[in-house]
């Protein structure tokens, strides 16, 4: 119950901390800022029903994660920092022929680490686990 | 590898849920296995087929 309280914790404080950060800004947000905000609602929906799946397993007596779920994130985690290496790599690809602040290349690659894990874990949580 | 337990969960007139709680894991588990979208571990195996009061290879046929 712990971990599964933790998760709506996080959650709420990334969503909070994007608020302070994209409406008490000096600036006019840029476009790229835009997106990033959009990104960060659609990982942090991503969390929200990652914790509801939780929280119903719980309610209905079940255990909140089990061997299948552990191995779900265990393979996600790996494909999705497999993944990342290339985004790094396409980021310092290009941050020498685009014109962007660092903090927006850095901040464009966390967020895509972020969309990676998601799009990993949807993944195999869908498809399953066989023994390949 | 393929398995029984839809089969035997019909016989011993459990449903996926009864299933989940007797070997404590979340029903969507027992849904991937009786798909087979998901291979079990050694003990998960086990405890299933404890519940049936099988043999494990009675409840899951390994493909060769």
């Amino acid at each position: 119950m712990k971990r599964t309280i933790l998760v709506f914790i996080v959650a709420a404080l990334v969503l909070i901390a994007s608020a302070i950060w994209f409406f008490l800004g000096y600036q006019e947000p840029s476009h790229m800022e835009n997106l990033h905000l959009l990104i960060i609602i659609v990982l942090v929906a991503f969390a929200l029903f990652f914790g509801y799946k939780r929280l119903t397993s719980e309610r209905r007596g079940e255990p909140a994660e089990d061997e299948m779920s552990k191995k779900v994130m265990q393979k996600a985690a790996a494909l999705s920092y497999f993944i990342s290496l290339y985004l790094w790599v396409f980021m310092i690809y290009i941050k020498d022929r685009v014109a962007m602040d660092v903090e927006i290349l850095i901040g464009t690659g966390i967020l895509g680490m972020g969309v990676i894990f998601a799009l990993s874990w949807l993944y195999f949580n869908f498809r399953g686990i066989r023994n390949e | 590898m393929n398995n029984r337990i839809r089969e035997f969960r019909a016989r011993f007139n459990l449903t996926q849920d009864d299933l989940a709680k007797r070997v404590n894991v979340r029903r969507e588990t027992i849904v991937f296995l009786e798909k087979g979208k998901y291979n079990p571990s050694l003990k998960l195996a086990y405890d299933i087929a404890k519940v049936f009061g099988k043999a494990i290879e009675e409840v899951f046929i390994f493909n060769e």
